[in-house]
């Protein structure tokens, strides 16, 4: 077991645009934070390239979205474009809140690669994240 | 026989001791408990342990009797009076709803912005002679259409408004039946006031026969909703201001509400949204009393907003209890001496918050029952009922009828608006409304020891405390310790659970950025960079705000501008994730 593996899984939290609905990132960074997640929060009224930056800047593993208004077509696939460019493409990037069944696959084809609808208990995320996390070290491991 | 020490948390209870509990009546109450409840309770256990307030998690007990009032110190006269009178916790109307029932409104979108005139002149024909002005996300939050934050948002929410131009253009309405006019655009506040004041003007309206309402209560922004722009206390500075203008120019007109309702549903328990939301109600005060002002002037014009959630009790002693504070403070802690500044004047509605988007239908009867919960607390001034398909789309005709109809029915058929007050005299609830009120005392006093509600919101204190509700409240409903019928309990597994997404054509939000773009080159550039630079003056000096945003509006510096160059002086608040309490 290397000193990497121990490190704590880092996630950005971040809201797009206009969207000021706090209550559910809230729930999601306690829940996150009680699983050992380490959490950055990005704040309010970020565009797409702000949420990048911070991004790498911090070094996070995770970027996830909450949005709760109807800009997500219009902000995540730039997230999505603005990541690549900046080299942090392997960041995993996750969404959710209010996103119509029908926008997914078109999300998903942009480059978000999961999204939470409405109704998904914390523990399916954290859940998800710990699996999707244990693989990646798995894999850093075997590759190095 | 000791009566058991049943509500550790509570002074009130704390005041019956064993020594003072000799009356008969506690000698038959303790023989009840051991003698008759206490072997069923033994033999059948009972249905929940224990039994609790649904937001204030307060013990529940099973019976109450004028031994709570007695160890409360109730005092008829002292804690209730009569309706009209201090400390108004029976009504703040001398007759209650016998005389006229309260207003019934109903709260509804606009849908897009470029729609607005036409539904408001539809809503004015159907015979409403009040309207809500509520604006895009972009508005409300200072930036114009074209701003890259705006994108996918502008006429969205609301009506889009980058110049004086647009709201002109919305302002086509028939003022001679509208007669009063809601705007709930917090932040930019003397921007939202100097495009009004001008439109209105530019219409030929009397303001003396139009009343404006702006909601004006900004702190409460910093704690929820987060639809800020400047550090809190030049949020304050600019609210003030905006009062300021409006009670020296527009008497007749409503400069502030502090809307309560935002921090229920952001899930302050009651007696956190009274206590803060009090608490900048008081903030807001201080503000007006040290530029000189009176209490017993600006006090009058303070009206708020409140939800009433599911728990019926906990919403009833509420409102009660809200009526009673708002008298005290306003006359123990400044000395006000006119009954209207200590008389609240409060709009209450069936909270949002309980509603689901499951099973949408439900939500008829939660409504129904909240209403009743509001009009057995006495509602306020007006009530206003959400709509049960709210969560799924715009409101269907349907809804907008069954939502106006729970009001009447509530009204005309239960008879709960025929006496004053019918639940006053309850022992539990004269007990909870105590309860409620000896703690939202308690808060206030903790958020004053802090400083106040802004020092209390620059070091997120409001902020944590409601994260830390919200995460109690999803926790409680995924382990299923708190019911929710068509959420964790009654659920249909096959029920498919999505909102339709209004879905606004580019174009709306491409022929608005043309227009602001156009303007931009045929204004007359350097009356908006004089006018700017005015406003940066007046920001900068501590002048009021509003006269020189009033004459760069008209010369038709856009609404991002002239936010921007109030930002250029105050700065954007930007909280951490600690004071954001995310």
């Amino acid at each position: 077991m290397t000193a990497f593996a121990n490190r704590r899984l880092r996630v950005l939290l971040a809201k797009l645009g206009m969207d000021t609905h706090t209550i559910g990132v809230t729930v999601i960074a306690h829940a996150l934070r009680d699983a050992g997640f380490e959490v950055i929060f990005t704040g309010l009224k970020q565009t797409a390239e702000m949420v990048a930056n911070t991004a790498v800047q911090e070094d996070v593993d995770v970027v996830g979205v909450s949005s709760l208004s109807a800009a997500h077509m219009k902000h995540l696939p730039k997230l999505a474009e603005f990541l690549r460019q900046k080299g942090a493409g392997d960041k995993l990037l996750i969404a959710g809140g209010v996103v119509p069944l029908e926008d997914i696959p078109q999300l998903e084809r942009a480059g978000v690669q999961k999204i939470f609808t409405m109704g998904t208990e914390t523990k399916t995320i954290v859940d998800y994240l710990q699996t999707w996390w244990a693989a990646k070290l798995a894999a850093e491991q075997s590759g190095g | 026989m000791a009566i058991p020490n049943r509500h550790p948390d509570n002074p009130v209870r704390d005041a019956l001791t064993p020594e003072r509990s000799v009356s008969p009546l506690t000698d038959a109450f303790n023989a009840w408990q051991q003698n008759t409840q206490g072997p069923e309770v033994a033999k059948r256990g009972e249905r929940q342990t224990p039994f609790k307030t649904q937001a204030l998690h307060w013990p529940v007990h099973p019976l109450y009797t004028p031994l709570d009032l007695e160890a409360a110190g109730f005092d008829y006269q002292r804690d209730v009076g009569f309706p009209g009178e201090y400390p108004y916790t029976r009504s703040v109307n001398p007759n209650g709803n016998r005389s006229a029932l309260w207003t019934m409104a109903q709260v509804t979108g606009f849908g897009r912005g470029t729609d607005w005139a036409k539904r408001a002149r539809f809503m004015l024909d159907q015979g409403l002679q009040g309207l809500i002005l509520e604006h895009d996300l972009a508005t409300t939050n200072g930036y114009d259409s074209d701003d890259p934050l705006a994108e996918g948002e502008v006429g969205r929410a609301g009506l889009a408004i980058d110049s004086l131009e647009d709201l002109e253009r919305a302002f086509d309405l028939p003022f001679d039946r509208l007669k009063y006019l809601m705007s709930v655009c917090n932040a930019p506040q003397p921007v939202n006031l100097a495009m009004i004041i001008a439109a209105l003007e530019a219409k030929g309206v009397d303001p003396k026969q139009f009343v404006l309402h702006i909601v004006n209560g900004i702190l409460i922004e910093y704690t929820c909703v987060g639809r800020y722009i400047y550090p809190p206390k030049h949020g304050l500075r600019i609210a003030t201001d905006c009062f300021e203008y409006m009670i020296e120019h527009h008497p007749n007109w409503a400069p502030i509400s502090i809307i309560s309702a935002q921090l229920y549903a952001a899930r302050a328990n009651p007696v956190q949204e009274l206590a803060f939301s009090l608490s900048i109600a008081l903030q807001h005060i201080d503000a007006l009393l040290e530029r000189g002002h009176s209490i017993d002037k600006v006090a009058p014009y303070f009206h708020f907003v409140t939800g009433i959630d599911m728990d019926f009790f906990e919403g009833i002693c509420k409102l009660r209890a809200f009526r009673k504070i708002w008298a005290r403070l306003m006359r123990e802690r400044y000395k006000a001496t006119r009954p209207e500044a200590m008389k609240v004047r409060v709009m209450s509605s069936p909270g949002t918050m309980s509603l689901t988007l499951q099973q949408p239908l439900n939500n008829i009867s939660r409504l129904a029952i909240m209403a009743t919960a509001c009009a057995l607390g006495g509602v306020g001034e007006t009530m206003t009922t959400p709509l049960h398909d709210e969560a799924h789309a715009l409101p269907a005709d349907e809804a907008i009828r069954v939502g106006a109809a729970i009001q009447h029915i509530v009204a005309h058929e239960t008879g709960v608006a025929d006496t004053i007050d019918p639940l006053a005299g309850s022992y539990y609830v004269e007990t909870l409304t105590r309860q409620i009120e000896d703690a939202v005392m308690t808060e206030i006093d903790k958020i004053m020891a802090m400083g106040g509600a802004l020092a209390a919101i620059e070091r997120g204190y409001f902020q944590r405390e409601l994260a830390r509700e919200q995460c109690d409240r999803n926790r409680a409903l995924e382990d299923g310790s708190r019911k929710l019928v068509g959420v964790n309990h009654l659920v249909h597994a096959e029920e498919r659970r999505e909102i339709p997404i209004f879905k606004l054509a580019d174009e709306v939000e491409a022929e608005q950025i043309e227009r602001l773009q156009e303007l931009r080159k045929r204004r007359d550039q350097n009356a908006v960079d004089v006018a700017l630079a005015a406003v940066r003056d007046a920001a900068r000096s501590g002048t009021n705000l509003v006269p020189p945003c009033l004459v760069a509006v008209k010369a038709y510096a856009t609404h991002g501008e002239i936010c921007n160059a109030m930002r250029d002086v105050f700065g954007v608040h930007h909280p951490d994730a600690q004071t954001a309490g995310v």
